[in-house]
């Protein structure tokens, strides 16, 4: 073959690359196909070796390595025990606050059902440029993209891409990621901004006379539309007055660390309307650690 | 190597990259089957398992569909410059391409990122190309060996 007809060949593929990534861009086909079956094959490739990693696991566990299993026990039985006295404590809070509720005809949250996922990898492969997890639910088993994540501490981010079983969520720690926060104590509102699963938060949209301290744990406010009002999802670091602008310059850092993601639970909308005035966070969400 | 034997071989090696995968962030562990597909010449099984080794990589990633195409292409352009020049089953020559697959792999990262309006964050890419340019001729070893376990008098070429 000669150069020239090289060449010609190497233009009219680029023309045909060129002309499919245009048309994909606009229709998203090639990208459903792409999700469909080829996430849908690394997600159960990921699922076998993470059930086979997990029974060698369970079967060490169970069989080998029994060291400080009595003391372990002994742990946890002392902190079931002072988690059902806190649950007594709360539980008369709980009643008042529904009575609040009702008596001020708060208009109750669209009702959030959680359902369990296990995280099967991280950002996986050279396409992979956004900060995401990667998780055993699609569509099909109620990971639908836009579902928020969470975890015991706070929120992780919500699902961005899916096939049938698996999905491919978008943490809150990416540079493209926003989410409306307000203030635990102060009240303050603003919009928290990620920049990297290695590096600090920012918190924009706070003006000084808001009352934000250090410290402060920040939790969702729901005015955005995509997460639940009240999940914690980051604490603040540092507060300072900006030279530059007329809002504070605020670092925060996230509450849950996203390199130690292995369960997750999805928070799925039911679309019912909570009468009763419950929280719209499933328990255990709702506290900070 | 027998059929049934071959596309076990190629199941457990999808399965292992897709593992090594999942471990390294921005690497791409299919490509080292690739390299071995072309050294073999095995142009039967390449017809199905580079079209989902592309889906995979698309699937699972972020951006647009058609990086993981334009990558695989350079992957096979370097082999075929490559092929002119030296001995394709040695492990210099695999040493030297995925050395020069560097160029490519942030070439790609630097193009496609303004057109989903992404950041190019050159340092990342480079650790991500010098780690894939890293992880390459060891895997492309592994594989040979492993290969070799399968059938003994196993040889590149067919």
């Amino acid at each position: 073959m000669t150069l020239r007809r090289l060449l010609i060949l190497a233009g009219l593929l680029l023309v045909l690359f060129l002309g499919m990534y245009t048309w994909n861009q606009r229709t998203r086909t090639m990208d459903g196909i792409a999700i469909n079956f080829g996430m849908e094959i690394a997600g159960t490739m990921l699922g076998t070796i993470d059930a086979i990693k997990h029974s060698l696991e369970e079967y060490w566990d169970r069989y080998f390595d029994l060291v400080n299993v009595r003391k372990e026990n002994e742990d946890l039985r002392a902190e079931v025990a002072a988690i059902k006295a806190r649950l007594r404590d709360n539980a008369e809070d709980l009643r008042e606050l529904a009575r609040l509720r009702t008596l001020l005809r708060v208009p109750a949250m669209a009702g959030w059902r959680p359902l369990g996922a296990r995280v099967l990898s991280g950002r996986f492969g050279p396409n992979a440029v956004l900060e995401t997890v990667t998780i055993n639910r699609g569509y099909v088993t109620g990971g639908r993209p836009g579902t928020p994540l969470v975890t015991q501490n706070g929120l992780v981010g919500r699902i961005l891409r899916a096939s049938p079983h698996a999905a491919t969520a978008f943490l809150v720690t990416d540079p493209g990621s926003r989410v409306a926060v307000l203030a635990q104590q102060s009240r303050a509102n603003g919009i928290l901004v990620g920049r990297g699963t290695e590096n600090t938060l920012e918190v924009n949209f706070v003006r000084p006379d808001d009352g934000l301290t250090q410290g402060e744990v920040l939790l969702t406010s729901g005015l955005d539309g995509k997460y639940p009002k009240g999940i914690p999802v980051a604490r603040v670091l540092t507060v300072e007055r900006s030279n530059y602008t007329q809002f504070l310059t605020i670092e925060a850092e996230p509450i849950v660390d996203m390199r130690q993601l292995e369960e997750v639970l999805l928070l799925e909308p039911t679309g019912d309307l909570q009468p009763d005035g419950g929280a719209a966070i499933p328990h255990g969400q709702g506290g900070t650690q | 190597m027998t059929g049934v034997r071959n596309i076990f071989w190629w199941l457990c090696f999808a399965l292992a990259a897709v593992w090594a995968q999942s471990r390294l962030p921005g690497l791409d562990a299919l490509a080292a089957g690739i390299i071995i597909l072309f050294q073999e010449r095995d142009y039967r099984n390449m017809l199905w398992l580079l079209p989902v080794f592309i889906l995979i990589q698309e699937g699972m990633g972020t951006r647009f569909f058609g990086g993981a195409i334009i990558w695989y292409t350079a992957v096979v352009l370097f082999f075929l410059i490559g092929h002119w020049l030296f001995e394709v089953d040695t492990f210099l020559f695999v040493l030297i391409l995925s050395a020069s697959l560097v160029a490519p792999y942030m070439a790609i990262e630097a193009l496609m990122a303004p057109l989903q309006q992404l950041p190019f964050q050159p340092m990342q890419s480079l650790d991500k190309s010098v780690m894939q340019a890293v992880f390459l001729p060891f895997a492309w070893q592994l594989l040979v060996w492993s290969r070799r376990l399968l059938k003994p008098r196993y040889s590149m070429t067919p």
